[in-house]
């Protein structure tokens, strides 16, 4: 089983959200939640509507804070790409299915196209350029580069992404547990087995 | 002048010589005893410290200001005809800034399967986009479909074509001479029915003569090519100019389809760019309907817009491997040599005609061959080239039959009968590495005697990869050291960027790192497209070339400022040396601080022809280990073993890399894929990436690759593409395993849990089969 989070932890979640509206009109959202805006607002029982125009959104992503207007319905993935100009995470299959989204919410990891925004707000948000740059790799993306863990790249930044949790959880996996940490990331090319040694690679080397 | 030479050619131990006259310009291959600092070497690819940091920025993370997004409307209808498409109401929904129609754009009013093209929209927000697309009034006239070749061949079936295009056709033999938009030419016609009917007759009394006869009935599935970046690309009118950031395997051909009439824009006016290509697979060679699309409407509303398919366009429309049907008998004698095989085969390659054929031609010596190839229409998204065309699934049905013959002449051991027939020069060796590396003679519980039964098979890949004329590579040494190697071509992920920075490294005797790429831009020199495993081998002779022709200026400008002779100098190790090997205590940086002038340049054409080399194809061979569990069905692939040769290999780690990546693919279309058609509605069920099975990390199996180096002398890089090779062999070595481990044969592709235990249960499909002589396929 992928153990990526199902659902936020408020409860609503792109999928049954979608379910409860109906497909036909999917711009206003009516959301249980503390504030949207504001993380630190006092709890309120009364349901808030926002939408459908844009609302202010503050993100927390890659350790720096900022606020952007947009639609309450943009999921994590668009408002990351689109709006906060971080195009590593992908989009591929748009459900769900395939991995090429990941983010890590509070270091777990999530499919940022499954789940909205505003539902994000008040937590940390790493993306794949949050993790290493270019000039300061990782141990796991120095040993994705040794390894030859990629090839078109596309699957490549949730694979960084899902490695990187997994090493932060288990510093020392297997090799059925490192198949298991990329069991919700789907490789076309097929880099299956060049990801798993480069993950033993970095987990040797007892970085992360 | 021809000069003529004469290089050492083969491989391992075994080596001869052969006299080449080399073309105008070119210079000889490398040879076996010439040693070699980054060529051969395990290199990281350029590229890779982009791709993992998310910094490589694809067709789809591209940004111009102003972009907006692009949509396209699909019929859900199994066939329909578009009567009228009304885009008023639409228009005026907020946000959109252009839209068309697909019978005003393309002429064509025929939406023949569930998820043709419609309308397309483009708006400020892929929201928007959405709804407007909601607000498109379509009225269709119903038309009866067809979606599986079961349906399209039956009797009274609804027509799938125009005019007189009926829903069988033969594809194969051709029938030359046919007019333009007629089925056939009556008289041309009639004379291939008449050989055909010959040459059945002939085969025919072969068979009846041989000492065994077996036969099988095949099927494979569709697969489609599920590239993980959709097709697609952002367009933007820049100064009456156009511009293409294109997801492509083909930049110059995407741009030559984009200036043609179809694509409505001017010659010369149009650019591509891809920096980055998220796979294709051989899906991406044209720029579609979506590139089209994508101009007219960043035209008409004069900002960029992004036109990249979603996910269900991709798995509907983009491409597909077709699937087949596939109808043998094989004659061959008690000393294990085969005398004859007759082959029938039907594929569907959607509603055209071409292309759906199943290859196997050439892998064995196969006696006689009577082969006659049907395409069959359906209404469902056209095929593309996938991946070795045709290969996976020929070979599928031709190594079964292989096992099978092997079997019927007292059990003959499936490798000795294969080493029989087969007279690839590099092939042979190869069957022994297998065989020892997957553990063939280890005693296994199989043959379906214990409730775990585990299995070993064997098949052979085959391609034809070493390139050829159309390329043209710049070579740029700058005056402070800097070297640029730049070519318009694509990588698509197999490596080719850094493979083409590594033979003008070893050229010029420097290290990799100190050369950059410039690739994916059709504003630079003609490249290949990344089709036919054909790239590396079309684009390294043209590197290798340059890099040798800007070294002699290099050195002569050394030789005039140092007053040294030049044919007395090289360079190695990043140093200009002696040709008695000693340094003249000159660096690379240092010679070309001597130029009077910025830059040397210089740009090289590839030699068009090959030489006659050792061998012209690549061979290959892989072993399957799998495991079945006789109560579930379930069948693991443990361990595959794949032996492959391309030629000199450049870059063994990459080129591990496109075999592990087509093996995974194999195995992945033995096992899981494949296109589920709804009969009833005429849509495709699995439109995504959770119902249309890719196989995973955790059925993964362990890949053993072993690279054979093989010095062939075709060029002089001596490169073969590694691309296709290594998906031919595989899935017909798990269906072999799979036969091995259960004692029954499982004749229809993807092997699911149901399908092993309908065979098991049944057993009716004994692996031999009585010889019936006479009988008709």
């Amino acid at each position: 089983m992928d153990k990526r989070a199902e659902e936020s932890p408020e409860g609503v979640s792109r999928r049954h959200f979608l379910k409860g509206a109906g497909a036909a009109a999917a711009v206003v959202t009516v959301a249980k939640i503390p504030s949207v805006v504001d993380a630190g607002h006092e709890v309120s029982d009364d349901p808030v509507i926002l939408g459908p125009g844009s609302i202010p959104i503050t993100l927390k992503v890659n350790g720096v804070s900022r606020e952007i207007e947009a639609p309450p319905s943009t999921t994590l993935l668009d408002m990351l790409r689109e709006y906060h100009r971080l195009t590593g995470t992908k989009r591929v299959c748009d459900r769900g299915s395939c991995g090429a989204c990941t983010v890590l919410l509070d270091g777990r990891i999530v499919d940022s196209c499954s789940m909205l925004a505003i539902d994000a707000v008040g937590r940390e948000i790493t993306t794949v350029e949050g993790i290493g740059t270019p000039q300061n790799l990782t141990d796991l993306q120095q040993a994705f580069v040794e390894k030859d863990a990629l090839q078109c790249g596309f699957c490549t930044p949730g694979m960084v992404v899902s490695c990187t949790a997994l090493l932060n959880q288990n510093p020392t996996p297997d090799r059925d547990q490192i198949r298991q940490g990329i069991a919700g990331n789907i490789c076309r090319c097929g880099t299956y087995q060049n990801i798993i040694e480069a993950v033993e690679h970095a987990s040797r080397k007892g970085g992360k | 002048m021809a000069e003529e030479i004469t290089i050492q050619v083969g491989f391992g131990d075994q080596f001869h010589d052969l006299t080449v006259r080399l073309q105008d310009g070119d210079i000889p291959p490398w040879q076996p005893d010439q040693p070699l600092d980054v060529v051969g070497q395990r290199k990281p690819r350029l590229d890779a410290v982009a791709k993992v940091t998310g910094t490589a920025k694809f067709s789809q993370d591209q940004r111009p200001d102003r972009l907006i997004h692009g949509r396209i409307l699909r019929s859900p209808h199994g066939n329909a005809e578009i009567l009228a498409v009304d885009l008023t109401a639409a228009r005026k929904m907020p946000g959109v800034r252009a839209a068309l129609t697909v019978p005003d754009t393309f002429e064509d009013s025929s939406a023949r399967y569930a998820g043709a093209e419609v309308a397309a929209i483009a708006a400020d927000t892929e929201q928007q986009a959405d709804a407007a697309m909601r607000a498109i009034q379509v009225d269709y006239q119903l038309k009866e479909h067809c979606v599986t070749i079961d349906a399209s061949m039956a009797e009274g079936a609804p027509q799938v074509g125009r005019g007189d295009q009926e829903n069988v056709q033969r594809v194969s033999p051709r029938t030359r001479g046919r007019r333009r938009g007629q089925n056939s030419n009556p008289d041309a016609d009639r004379q291939v029915v008449e050989q055909m009917a010959r040459r059945e007759k002939e085969v025919d009394a072969i068979l009846a003569g041989s000492d065994s006869v077996v036969e099988g009935t095949f099927r494979t599935q569709v697969q489609t090519h599920a590239p993980l970046e959709t097709h697609g690309a952002v367009c933007s009118w820049e100064d009456g100019r156009l511009v293409c950031w294109a997801s492509t395997q083909a930049t110059f051909g995407f741009r030559g389809e984009m200036t043609s009439d179809w694509g409505q824009v001017k010659a010369g006016e149009c650019r591509v760019l891809s920096e980055y290509v998220g796979g294709g697979f051989g899906s991406k060679f044209s720029a579609g309907r979506e590139g089209v699309i994508g101009a007219l409407l960043a035209k008409e509303a004069a900002v960029p817009v992004k036109m990249m398919l979603d996910r269900a366009g991709e798995q509907t429309s983009a491409g597909n491997r077709p699937d087949s049907l596939q109808k043998m008998r094989m004659g061959v004698n008690k000393d294990g040599i085969i005398q004859a095989l007759q082959i029938r085969s039907w594929g569907t390659p959607g509603s055209g005609i071409g292309g759906a054929g199943a290859h196997n031609d050439g892998i064995y010596k196969l006696g006689e061959i009577d082969k006659v190839e049907y395409g069959v229409r359906t209404n469902c998204g056209g095929a593309k080239a996938h991946r070795a065309p045709g290969w996976p699934q020929g070979s599928v049905a031709l190594e079964q039959m292989m096992d099978m013959a092997a079997h019927s002449i007292g059990g003959l051991d499936p490798i000795e009968f294969r080493k029989r027939n087969d007279d690839h020069p590099i092939r042979g060796a190869e069957y022994d590495i297998a065989r020892q590396r997957i553990g063939w003679d280890l005693p296994r519980v199989r043959g379906g005697a214990a409730p775990i039964c585990r299995g070993v098979g064997i098949a052979s890949n085959l391609w034809f990869s070493a390139g050829g004329g159309g390329a043209s590579v710049l070579v740029r040494i700058s005056k402070d050291g800097a070297v640029e190697v730049r070519n318009g071509a694509q990588d698509i992920g197999t490596g080719t960027r850094t493979v083409m920075a590594m033979v003008a490294a070893e050229e010029l005797g420097i290290t990799l790192e100190m050369v950059s790429t410039r690739i994916g831009d059709t504003n630079d020199p003609q490249g290949p497209m990344s089709g036919g495993s054909t790239t590396i081998g079309t684009l390294t002779p043209a590197a290798r070339l340059a890099a040798h022709h800007a070294k002699k200026e290099l050195l002569a400008v050394v030789a005039e400022r140092k007053g040294w002779d030049p044919a007395d100098l090289d360079l190695r190790k990043a140093k200009v040396i002696r040709n008695d090997g000693s340094d003249t205590g000159l660096s690379f940086k240092d010679a070309c601080s001597l130029m009077d002038d910025d830059a040397i340049e210089v740009l090289k054409a590839r030699p068009r022809r090959n030489y006659a080399g050792f061998s012209d194809t690549n061979a290959g061979v892989q072993a399957a280990e799998v495991e079945v569990d006789m109560e579930t069905g379930v069948v693991r692939v443990k361990k595959m073993v794949a032996v492959a040769d391309a030629g000199k290999l450049i870059n063994p780690m990459t080129a591990e890399s496109q075999v592990r990546g087509g093996v995974i693919q194999g195995v992945s279309f033995a096992l899981h894929e494949r296109r589920i058609m709804d009969r009833h509605k005429g849509r495709m069920l699995n439109d995504d990436l959770e119902n249309y099975k890719i196989l995973g990390s955790v059925d993964c199996p362990e890949i053993d690759v072993v690279l054979i180096d093989v010095y062939n002398g075709k060029s002089n890089t001596q490169v073969m593409g590694l691309g296709e090779p290594p998906i031919v062999a595989t899935a017909a070595a798990v269906a072999n395993a799979v036969a091995d481990a259960i004692g029954v044969r499982v004749f229809e592709l993807p092997i699911t849990p149901r399908r092993v235990l309908e065979a098991i249960a049944l057993q009716e499909t004994p692996v031999v089969q009585p010889k019936k002589k006479g009988a008709r396929l």
